[in-house]
């Protein structure tokens, strides 16, 4: 349905996106995974045909999307980054300003609406100025702003910022819910849990390059080692996480040591190189190997550095 | 034309919701219009003490001399000191009381109407005002509503001037019969009783007898100055309206705070840009010029409203007529609302980011102000200055303004003002347009 090639992109003397090439298929829950400046907005704002690439193509069911023909957006849905309402007007105002925007009148238009604000909990809002709302009802509202044309390609600029738990179930949810209805979706975030949860097919993307492509299965198939342990980063373990790096991979994010052993070291020696350094085997929890891992093999970096 | 109908109706909604947009753009200006007026001296309702003061001595017995002092204590812009308020019991005032009194600040300004106020030798009247010359703006308003009392006043005077030179140079005898052939000659062609205004002359009101008028400052009888001279529609013009001043004030302050409010309506552009607002407009089927004309659109009927306002203030407050001609007022300030609508466009789309806009909107606000004589009149400004004001809206949307309220000016003559105005905003906007087209608007 959506058709990337080569895509370039600048911003002065940044380069922004280097070489893109991407196809999604229609149906498809497509997550892009990348960490802060990775090009992600930067991509989606290509496909919106909100600016121009420097080089490349992109094609929307074989229609070149650009800025200067808004018609090739019609079938289009984008939810920014930001919070993009007004915010001196209601949430049913807006919806309506979006609503009318795309076309849509009169009875069409009130059902739309209704039903995009009971979506996301906000009916008995709907009166209430955008900006006395808090910045998780807000999100919804973003979200939802940008369905009430029913896309076909629904692009989703890291939507749960800033959300708390259950309201992000509950925007998964919806989303999920949405897509099984038809709508193709683009979903960029650097959570891990949200590509892992939502998306059948992942890209990782960094410094505008697209670094790996596939199922999360696929994906973790690339991995060359099995297994995870974490530990926490405290003096007492400082000793250790430099021994038993030299080992393996060994990330810190978070008050946590994360470490990926290289082909050949086993788990009994992790444990008896613990226990030279006198620390308890219940500080190690082994995991499955994660998106995070994966991230960390093919870039050299975690994705919230 | 949907989707720009759709972002006007949001734009006013959102202008609807925000109460201290809304309290800026209609009540301050009406406030600061009131309060102007109390600093020109125009409000209308005040008679006396919230007039300026106005020294006048009175040096002259020429009954003229008293007629015209009555004159000036009917202005209501005036509030006229004739006695010394420093002593009591009072007693009129001396030229030198006068300078004392302007030295101490008690007035600013101050009338001496010498003992040879019909002059001796030579024709005319001589007068002096004395100022304190600290605000220069209040000096010219004084100095031109002194004048207007005055040459309303001056065919009586004038008329004196002249019967008391010809007795001089003629001798009595000679200026009666002077003034019977002349009353014969006059009635003969004209019409009317020849007695009365061989008296008329002899007094010289043209017209008017003395005690014949009820009150001074009453226009002359429809007599025989006004069947001799056809000065009439020079000062009617600046008779019929009841503030020339006011009008000129109110149509000033209405451009500036309009001028404010567009370019106000450009730093929300930005907003919403930051906002990502743009991204998610420009992400359905709109284009970008289309977020430019909305505004421009929005503009316009918010400019509307406002000078609507204003000079609805100013008839409340000043008595301007601004019903007698509301067609026409409505065609101008369309015009006008447009013109700087375009100008608020133009700021917001070369202005990087919305502090810029803001400081190029003040200053191109200030500037335009200023020279295109909103402030105070262009007449008073120099030569080359006049013909710099040529080339901002302000100047002619004023003018426009003063065609409509002061001169009473048909549609038809009113066009090619209206169509300058119309030419600025189309030029402004096809640069705004051209240039937005081409910004980073995202970048
Ligand atoms: N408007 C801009 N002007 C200049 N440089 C920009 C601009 N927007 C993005 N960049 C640069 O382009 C690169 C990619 O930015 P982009 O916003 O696409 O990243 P992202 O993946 O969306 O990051 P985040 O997770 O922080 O939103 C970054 O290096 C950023 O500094
Ligand atoms: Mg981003």
């Amino acid at each position: 349905m959506l058709i990337i090639r080569d895509l370039r992109k600048h911003y002065g003397s940044q380069l922004a996106l280097d070489g893109v090439s991407l196809e999604i298929r229609r149906g498809e829950f497509f997550g892009l995974l990348g960490p802060n400046g990775a090009g992600k907005s930067t991509l989606m704002s290509l496909v919106a045909g909100l600016r121009q690439p420097d080089a490349g193509s992109l094609a929307l069911d074989g229609v070149a999307v650009t800025p200067a023909d808004p018609a090739t957006r019609a079938a289009l849905g984008l939810v920014p980054q930001s919070i993009a309402l007004f915010e001196d007007l209601s949430a049913e105002q807006n919806l309506r300003v979006f609503g009318e925007l795309h076309g849509l009148r009169g009875a069409l238009l009130r059902e739309r609406i209704d039903e995009a604000l009971a979506a996301v909990q906000l009916a008995d809002r709907r009166r209430d100025q955008v900006k006395k709302f808090s910045g998780g009802m807000q999100r919804r509202l973003n979200l939802v702003a940008s369905l009430l044309h029913r896309p076909k390609l629904l692009l989703c600029d890291e939507p749960t910022v800033g959300v708390d738990p259950q309201s992000r179930n509950a925007i998964f949810d919806f989303l999920e819910a949405r897509n099984r209805e038809g709508p193709t979706v683009i979903y960029s975030t650097h959570y891990m849990e949200e590509a892992t949860r939502l998306c059948s097919r992942i890209g990782i993307i960094d410094h505008g390059k697209i670094h790996a492509l596939g199922t999360l299965d696929e994906l973790l198939t690339r991995l060359p080692f099995a297994d995870e342990m974490t530990f926490p980063a405290t003096p007492a373990t400082a000793a250790f996480a430099a021994r038993v790096a030299a080992h393996g991979e060994l990330a810190t994010a978070d008050g946590g040591h994360r470490f990926h052993p290289h082909a050949g070291f086993r788990t009994s020696a992790f444990y008896a190189l613990a226990e030279e350094c006198q620390l308890p085997a219940r500080l190690f929890v082994a995991g499955r190997p994660s998106l995070e891992a994966l991230f960390l093999h093919l870039t050299g970096r975690t994705l919230r550095e | 034309m949907r989707i720009i109908l759709t972002l006007v109706r949001k734009d006013i909604a959102t202008f609807l919701r925000n109460r201290p947009a809304v309290v800026i753009t209609f009540l301050v200006p009406v406030a600061l219009i009131y309060i102007f007026g109390f600093v020109f001296g125009l409000n209308a309702r005040d008679s006396g003490p919230a007039g300026i003061r106005l020294g006048v001595v009175n040096a002259s017995d020429s009954p003229a001399a008293q007629q015209l002092v009555d004159a000036l204590k009917a202005e209501k812009t005036f509030r006229v000191v004739t006695a010394d308020p420093t002593v009591t019991p009072g007693r009129p005032l001396t030229e030198a009381d006068a300078r004392r009194l302007i030295h101490d600040r008690k007035f600013n300004f101050a009338l001496v109407i010498p003992s040879d106020f019909i002059p001796a030798r030579g024709v005319g009247l001589r007068l002096r005002i004395l100022s304190d010359p600290r605000n220069e703006i209040e000096t010219q308003t004084v100095n031109g509503l002194l004048q207007k009392t005055i040459f309303s006043h001056v065919p009586q005077l004038l008329g004196q001037a002249l019967q008391a030179g010809a007795r001089r140079y003629l001798g009595d005898v000679r200026t009666d019969q002077f003034n019977s052939e002349i009353a014969a000659a006059v009635t003969g062609a004209f019409g009317g009783d020849r007695e009365k205004t061989r008296r008329s002359l002899e007094a010289g009101g043209f017209g008017a007898l003395p005690g014949e008028s009820a009150a001074p400052a009453a226009p002359p009888a429809p007599d025989l100055f006004s069947r001799l001279v056809q000065i009439e529609t020079v000062q009617v013009a600046g008779r019929d309206v009841k503030s020339p001043a006011a009008t000129r004030v109110v149509g000033g302050w209405a451009m500036m705070f309009l001028l404010f409010a567009v370019s106000g309506g450009s730093a929300a552009f930005f907003d919403e840009k930051n906002a990502g607002l743009f991204q998610r407009l420009l992400s359905a089927p709109v284009r970008r010029s289309q977020l430019l004309w909305s505004r421009f659109i929005y503009g316009i009927l918010l400019g509307l409203v406002q000078l609507t306002t204003l000079f609805a203030a100013g008839r409340l407050l000043y008595g301007i007529d601004v019903f007698g001609h509301f067609g026409n007022l409505v065609v101008v300030c369309t015009a006008a609302a447009a013109a700087c609508s375009a100008f608020g466009m133009l700021i917001a789309a070369f202005a990087p980011n919305a502090q810029a806009a803001n400081g190029l909107a003040t200053f191109l606000v200030l500037t335009m102000s200023a020279t295109g004589g909103a402030w105070f009149p262009i007449s008073l400004m120099p030569e080359f200055m006049q013909h710099v004001a040529k080339f901002t809206l302000v100047y002619w949307s004023m003018e426009g303004f003063s065609q409509v309220l002061w001169a009473g000016s048909s549609l038809g003559e009113l066009l090619p003002t209206v169509g300058i105005l119309l030419a600025i905003a189309a030029g402004v906007m096809a640069a705004a347009v051209w240039r937005f087209n081409r910004g980073a608007v995202f970048d």
